[in-house]
């Protein structure tokens, strides 16, 4: 098929395709983690990020007026942020739309426009922009994009499928301009995230054949879902889902069959092959048909059956008890006169959550480690504070961005991100708060004083790695602290020992141990005793902080 | 001219030996102790104090009773002519306002002037010194009375506690100052500002509180008392501790550094103040030097 131009229609279909594409390569994305800490999970915060939007652009329906589906695209991003590289997504699309919105067909001279506007967005809204990220490959794109249109390449198959081969060059030559990422052996990321969501845009504009509906339960991990839809919306009852270890070959051919099969009984289909597995994910109204026909390919694993029309009354169920639940707390709440300042903590753990509530904190958001809570997430947050200024403390340098969005989408309150890195730097910085000085005085000393806490985080290697010159084998210990590994091994105490002895200086004079959930009160006081016993010149604070991931917190100041 | 006497509690922190030399007289504050009675200074050391303290005793502070307090008046106004009585800080505690109500009341009407001036510790031992520069220079009690009152804003206090346990047990601060850090060990930061003892700040560490502390104090200097550090001349400095001497003289070294050539006291915080507060607080403040 061969295209002059796109209109709201195409663009619709090719986004949503490109938000599919992405999300069936969420789990490999994540792995491209550099640091091999269980956490950032890239693949997971991107699609959130884009099935946000892709929801609104679905209840656009079939036909769009090309304004609303940028808005959809652009305000949906936006609000569903989560992660560095989902914020940095949503500015390329904002960016993306700010251009394509004035017009009703889109030809290469505008798309390229557009993808120029992206990047100057996405680059304005990263303080430091680095080379060799999600950054670099949509600069890649865009430059490929120019040339092409000065080449006088009108046909818009061939434009983006150059544009697309060479966004994957880039994306190739990333290890080259970030040595961790070479040290590390992968590539980017978040450019590999972008590049699905083109290669899926590609695929949609070709004509090949992929679903474009959005499923209401994915991804998994989604709290929020699309109200409104009846049980009558659902065609296909059962979510199913398993992994095919091939024993026969399974070529592009016997991959476009099966998915031919696939779509004669069912819709929401994703089937993805790795070499030596297939991943396959349907909804249909007979998962025996499905499962029986990838027993022919070789053994299965992973199966998961979820009947979505029971799930779907529960959730129904569910949301009206939290909607009366709201309603109740709104009652209750009469409004009262706003404070002059507020706290919001993004933490992880019920101990630690206690400890920032304890400390003034008006409402703690869940989340850190694995789990970034989006720019909307933080905005229901600052909803609930009834304060004229809120701080903002992200704990975690992967929220910050998303804070920051945060702050510039609030217009009734001040909100003010106190770029915080760590749960310990979240807890100074509330801390030297001063009841008397001014929001600005404050901002400031806050700020200066998160710089003298260190921080050292214990958990474990996901997988074998060299960083920071120091191998690291999968299931090591390690200890991570504010610039880098400070120590890695088999034995949990010797790598905390040996991480606070990399922490400690000669004014050091607090030690604060926060535990997780994985670790027992006993084990704890232990690990205490064994950190007292090395430095018994220090105060050593040991309290039950609950998060997951890490077994220890420590900080130092 | 007539001749003044001054009087004041043990709330000043003025020894025995400095308040003989100047001719200050001196109520002991009363304390219950497990169900005894103390009286600072005559039959309970600081030493005693903090040891039952540390011990988990029941400790309570009450005011002077106005009977002592009479008996006191009566016999100075045997050799005086007039009284300036400088109690504790009447927001903490209300000894102030019973002098006040007894000397309305013949026969110490228009004798007896007591001076509200919200102070205590280091402060209030320094309105003891000014109320004796105002003397010399020929001024009636009356008038020392609203020249000292008209003065108390001008010193200011921050103390910074080693621990939250006494502070709880005790009443007199603000919900707001009680309610911080229930889960962490936190050291709070406290000032006394007029009639209040409040939250001031927050520091996890003893050298994060001296320099929160210390800036303060800077600031109240520039920008309250209109000095400039590090010139010195328009202040006096204080350093006020709970059986914590040998940080106090540490922290003295480390002011002198900031504030080069200025005059420091250190003087030990009364025992009111201790029970609430209990060891190892230090504190830092300063006074303008406005009769000097």
């Amino acid at each position: 098929m061969s295209y002059q131009e796109i209109d709201a229609k195409m663009l619709s279909k090719m986004f949503l395709a490109g938000a599919k594409c992405l999300e069936s390569k969420k789990e490999y994305i994540n792995e491209l983690n550099v640091f091999p800490v269980p956490d950032g999970d890239t693949g997971t915060n991107m699609t959130m990020t884009i099935m946000s939007a892709a929801k609104e652009v679905t209840a656009l329906g079939e036909a769009p007026s090309m304004e609303a589906l940028c808005k959809a695209i652009s305000s949906g991003s936006l609000r569903g942020a989560r992660g560095n590289s989902g914020v940095i997504l949503s500015q390329l699309f904002r960016g993306l739309t700010k251009v394509i919105k004035t017009y009703d067909k889109l030809n290469v001279a505008i798309i390229t426009e557009s993808c120029e506007k992206a990047v100057e967005t996405a680059y304005k809204a990263v303080m430091k922009p680095k080379e060799g990220t999600i950054l670099t490959v949509a600069k890649g794109i865009s430059e490929k994009a120019a040339e092409l249109s000065a080449a006088g390449v009108t046909d818009l198959a061939e434009f983006v499928g150059q544009v697309l081969e060479h966004g994957r060059y880039v994306l190739s030559q990333t290890p080259e301009l970030l040595p961790v990422l070479k040290q590390a052996g992968v590539v980017d990321s978040g450019g590999q995230g972008l590049i699905e969501v083109l290669s899926g845009a590609y695929d949609a504009l070709c004509g090949k054949e992929v679903s474009y509906t959005v499923s209401d339960n994915a991804p998994s991990d989604e709290k929020k879902t699309s109200a409104g839809q009846s049980e009558a919306d659902i065609k296909f009852g059962y979510c199913t889902e398993f992994i095919i270890l091939l024993n026969k070959n399974f070529n592009i051919k016997t991959e476009m069959d099966f998915k031919a099969y696939l779509e004669s009984i069912g819709d929401s289909i994703v089937c993805v092959c790795d070499g030596e597995v297939v991943k396959v994910h349907v909804h249909t109204n007979d998962p025996g048909l499905a499962i029986q026909k990838g027993l022919k390919f070789g053994q299965l694993t992973n199966m998961k059956i979820d009947n979505m029309r029971l799930e779907h009354e529960e959730k129904l169920f569910k949301e009206a008890q939290k909607a009366e639940e709201q309603k109740a707390k709104e009652v209750k709440k009469p409004k009262e006169p706003p404070k002059k300042v507020g706290f919001i903590a993004i933490s992880a753990g019920e101990g630690l959550s206690e400890i920032f509530k304890s400390i003034g904190v008006d409402h703690v958001i869940e989340g850190g480690q694995t789990m970034n809570p989006s720019t909307a997430d933080i905005l229901d947050a600052v909803e609930m504070v009834n304060a004229e200024n809120v701080f903002v403390l992200p704990n975690n340098k992967n929220i910050i961005l998303a804070a920051r969005q945060a702050a510039e989408l609030t217009t009734d309150k001040n909100l003010l991100v106190i770029p915080t890195k760590t749960i310990p730097q979240g807890i100074t910085a509330v801390i030297n708060y001063m009841d008397g000085s001014s929001v600005d005085e404050n901002e400031e000393v806050m700020i200066s004083e998160i710089g003298k806490v260190k921080t050292g985080q214990i958990t474990y290697a996901v997988r074998d790695t060299v960083i920071d010159d120091k191998e690291i084998k999968k299931d090591d210990y390690m200890g991570v602290g504010d610039d880098g590994i400070l120590a890695n091994g088999k034995e949990l105490t010797e790598v905390v020992l040996e991480t606070v002895k990399a922490m400690i200086d000669p004014d050091s004079e607090l030690i604060s141990i926060y535990y997780g959930s994985d670790v027992s009160a006993q084990d704890a006081e232990a690990m205490r005793n064994e950190v007292a016993k090395a430095n018994p010149n220090l105060d050593i604070e040991l309290q039950n902080g609950g998060q997951p991931i890490y077994y220890y917190l420590i900080s130092v100041e | 001219m007539s001749k003044i006497a001054i009087v004041t509690d043990s709330n000043s922190g003025i020894t025995k030996e400095e308040a003989d030399r100047l001719g200050i007289f001196v109520i002991p504050m009363p304390f219950m102790i497990d169900d005894e009675h103390f009286y600072e200074g005559v039959n309970l050391t600081q030493e005693e104090f903090y040891e039952k303290q540390t011990g988990g005793a029941v400790i309570s502070t009450s005011q002077p009773s106005p009977e002592e307090v009479c008996r006191l008046w009566d016999q100075i106004l045997l050799n005086y002519d007039e009284i300036l009585h400088l109690p504790m800080s009447s927001g903490l505690s209300g000894a102030c306002q019973t002098a006040m109500m007894l000397a309305q009341d013949a026969p110490y009407e228009g004798k007896v002037f007591v001076v509200n001036n919200q102070r205590i510790s280091v402060t209030l031992h320094q309105s003891l010194l000014d109320a004796k520069i105002l003397i010399g220079k020929g001024f009636d009690a009356k008038t020392i009375r609203e020249k000292l009152e008209e003065d108390k804003f001008s010193c200011t206090i921050y103390i910074m506690l080693d621990t939250l346990e006494y502070l709880k047990k005790g009443g007199r601060i603000t919900p707001a100052a009680a309610a911080i850090g229930t889960l962490l060990k936190i050291k709070p930061i406290l000032q006394i500002q007029g009639e209040k003892l409040d939250a001031f700040s927050k520091a996890r560490t003893l050298s994060q509180g001296k320099s929160v502390m210390l800036g303060a104090l800077k600031n109240d200097i520039e920008t309250r008392f209109g000095g400039v550090v590090p010139a010195p001349g328009k202040v006096w400095l204080k350093i006020a501790h709970t059986a914590n001497e040998e940080a106090a003289l540490q922290l003295k070294e480390e002011m002198l550094e900031i504030f080069p050539g200025y005059e420091v006291e250190i003087a030990p915080l009364p025992l009111s103040i201790a029970c609430h507060v209990g060891p190892g607080a230090l504190g830092v403040g300063c006074c303008q030097k406005t009769f000097a």
